[in-house]
């Protein structure tokens, strides 16, 4: 196909925003990573060499961060793809008033993440909150649930559980939509039970779906940021850190400005790689989905 | 109840949904190795009769017996019932080999038996080059036979097929008519042929039973619902093109069909030509006559007389009710 001048023109706007909110800080945190820019410089770039990149290195506090991201992720993501699919295999069940309850499991997704995690930590807080309140009235004693790195880890991940199954759930669902119901009544002629429909035909018709969540879910995991930042603030102890979080320190904490753009830019291509291999590994997956009918 | 003859037999079976009434009190048999032709517009209650047989949804009244033994309760899975749909409903994961497999597996069949059985309709049906293919790598009339090979593997107690062949195009639907007839009907199992397609159910079937709005119309052979239909619905739904219908005195209605008309230079009903169809080895005449609009099918070769009159043999008159539709004695 030419490109022509009106066709050029016509991607120009999409263009140019993609390039005013992705290639020019991308390229800005690029030439910024290169230079020490803090309050110890008078918040003036001066070219540092790769003195930033040798600092990334040794610094203990972002492998540690990277780790924690990572666990953080595949643990709420692998969780939520398990519950998602509960959930959509539940709503796609000939239920009454089924469209009720498909917009009421949604709800947690269209709050707010900050509001969301303000009542996750009111839910938690020692001693005022309900579940505290809870345990109290069984008789045990009020329990600091954010003061300890297990229980607080425990309570993000399910947080952002909570928060973002009804994505993947909704996601699922139309993948569930798009499977004939006539390829479940052959089976179920053959004498399927529901189990074996699930796992021979189901889940193999879903997986390009199940790998769209995935991919979707986990470039957002990674990335987390305002739930961590709110609801523990990366604490106790820095365990619940995430690397956005140690950038974001970087720069509006520390006013370390060549150094945060450093961080980004290492997160950023450390997403790019697990993305990239995730989304060639998930391509490989992709079906036909022909079932017969008109050629 | 009384004795049941071997087969398949429908018992006032009935399906209502959401207060409509789908399916109403049908009774049906269908011997072993009988093919029965479910003919009739959309939403007549064909396919609504075959999924009833399937077990895919309750029936609300009636039976389902088969071979004397009440299935109507059972699981579609414990009916040992065969079913093609219109859309084939081929596994897209899998390939043909997979397609066929799968509900083998599912009833725990041993690996060499499965094997074995999936050879041999493969060997029946041509397919054993397309083995290794998905579905989306089949052609139309391909996806068909595999459809057909996963409903034949099962030696199912009876066959259903949905409109099996109405994606496949005129002349290969043609072709597989016969093909089809020889690997389905005149086995052990009554088959079961839902189609909205006169000349596809007069050409599979032994028997057509004609549905219109979930009652069944008449059922006979295809020349007994064509020589004797019960009612107007039956004359009009066979044959093509359509039967005249001309309104007579006492709130009769005349049938006459095309094919039935003679063209000549007497006759009671004097008609114009308004407009020819040719058709290689016919014709299909549009008149106009004092009743109305008729159609006429004569041999092409046949020559228009310049005063043109309608006659016909009294045999073919078909009376009926012009308010009813009811089928009168002439």
């Amino acid at each position: 196909m030419k490109l022509s001048g009106a066709k050029a023109l016509l991607m120009l706007p999409a263009l140019l925003l993609l390039v005013a909110v992705f290639l020019y800080p991308l390229l800005r945190y690029g030439w910024l990573s290169g230079h020490a820019s803090s309050v110890l410089t008078g918040l003036r770039p001066v070219p540092n060499g790769g003195a930033n990149w040798q600092r990334l290195i040794e610094d203990v506090r972002f492998w540690k961060d990277a780790g924690q991201t990572l666990r953080f992720a595949f643990c709420s993501v692998a969780l939520e793809l398990a519950g998602g699919l509960g959930v959509a295999l539940l709503l796609h069940q000939p239920l009454r008033g089924r469209g009720t309850l498909r917009a009421l499991t949604l709800l947690p997704w269209a709050l707010p993440t900050t509001v969301m995690a303000l009542g996750w930590r009111w839910i938690l807080n020692d001693p005022h909150g309900p579940l505290n309140a809870a345990l109290r009235s069984l008789g045990a004693p009020s329990y600091g649930f954010l003061t300890t790195p297990a229980t607080t880890w425990f309570f993000a991940v399910l947080a952002d559980v909570w928060k973002t199954m009804p994505f993947v759930a909704l996601l699922l669902l139309a993948g569930l939509q798009s499977i004939p119901a006539d390829l479940e009544e052959t089976l179920r002629l053959e004498g399927a039970s529901r189990i074996q429909i699930l796992r021979r035909l189901t889940l193999p018709l879903l997986v390009p779906y199940l790998s769209l969540a995935l991919l979707f879910r986990l470039a957002q995991a990674l990335g987390v940021f305002d739930l961590i930042q709110v609801l523990t603030g990366g604490g106790p102890g820095g365990s619940t850190e995430s690397l956005s979080l140690y950038a974001y320190l970087n720069a509006m904490r520390f006013l370390d400005f060549g150094y945060a753009a450093t961080v980004m830019l290492a997160t950023f291509l450390l997403l790019a790689v697990l993305l990239g291999v995730g989304w060639l590994l998930l391509r490989r997956a992709r079906i036909a989905r022909t079932t017969g009918g008109p050629a | 109840m009384t004795i049941t003859a071997p087969g398949l037999e429908l018992r006032q079976l009935s399906r209502e949904l959401e207060g409509r009434r789908l399916l109403d009190g049908l009774d049906l048999q269908v011997a072993p190795g009988e093919c029965v032709a479910l003919l009739g517009p959309s939403g007549c209650g064909k396919s609504t009769t075959l999924r009833l047989v399937a077990g895919l949804d309750p029936a609300s009244e009636g039976n389902v017996l088969l071979d004397g033994e009440d299935l109507t309760l059972r699981e579609p899975g414990e009916r040992q019932v065969a079913m093609v749909f219109q859309s084939y409903a081929l596994y897209p994961h899998l390939s043909v080999q997979g397609n066929l497999e799968l509900g083998l597996k599912v009833r725990g069949v041993p690996a060499a038996e499965r094997r074995q059985r999936i050879d041999a309709i493969l060997d029946l049906l041509q397919l054993g080059s397309l083995r290794h293919r998905r579905p989306a790598q089949l052609s139309g009339g391909q996806r068909q036979r595999v459809a057909l090979a996963r409903a034949l593997l099962r030696q199912p107690r009876i066959v259903l097929l949905d409109e099996p062949m109405s994606n496949l195009d005129a002349q290969l639907r043609e072709e597989l008519r016969p093909e089809l007839r020889r690997l389905l009907c005149g086995g052990e199992q009554p088959v079961i042929y839902v189609t909205h397609d006169q000349q596809e159910a007069t050409g599979m079937a032994d028997r057509i039973a004609l549905l219109e709005g979930g009652r069944l119309q008449q059922v006979g052979t295809p020349r007994e619902l064509y020589e004797n239909p019960a009612n107007r619905f039956v004359a009009s739904f066979l044959g093509r093109p359509a039967i005249n219908l001309l309104p007579m005195a006492h709130r009769r209605q005349l049938g006459l069909r095309p094919e039935h008309l003679i063209l000549g230079e007497e006759g009671p009903l004097a008609a114009r030509l308004l407009r020819r169809e040719w058709w290689g080895h016919q014709q299909l005449l549009w008149l106009e006559s004092d009743q109305g609009p008729l159609r006429l099918l004569t041999s092409a070769a046949a020559a228009m007389p310049p005063q043109p009159r309608l006659s016909w043999q009294r045999r073919h008159e078909l009376w009926f009710d012009a308010d009813s539709g009811a089928r009168l004695a002439p």
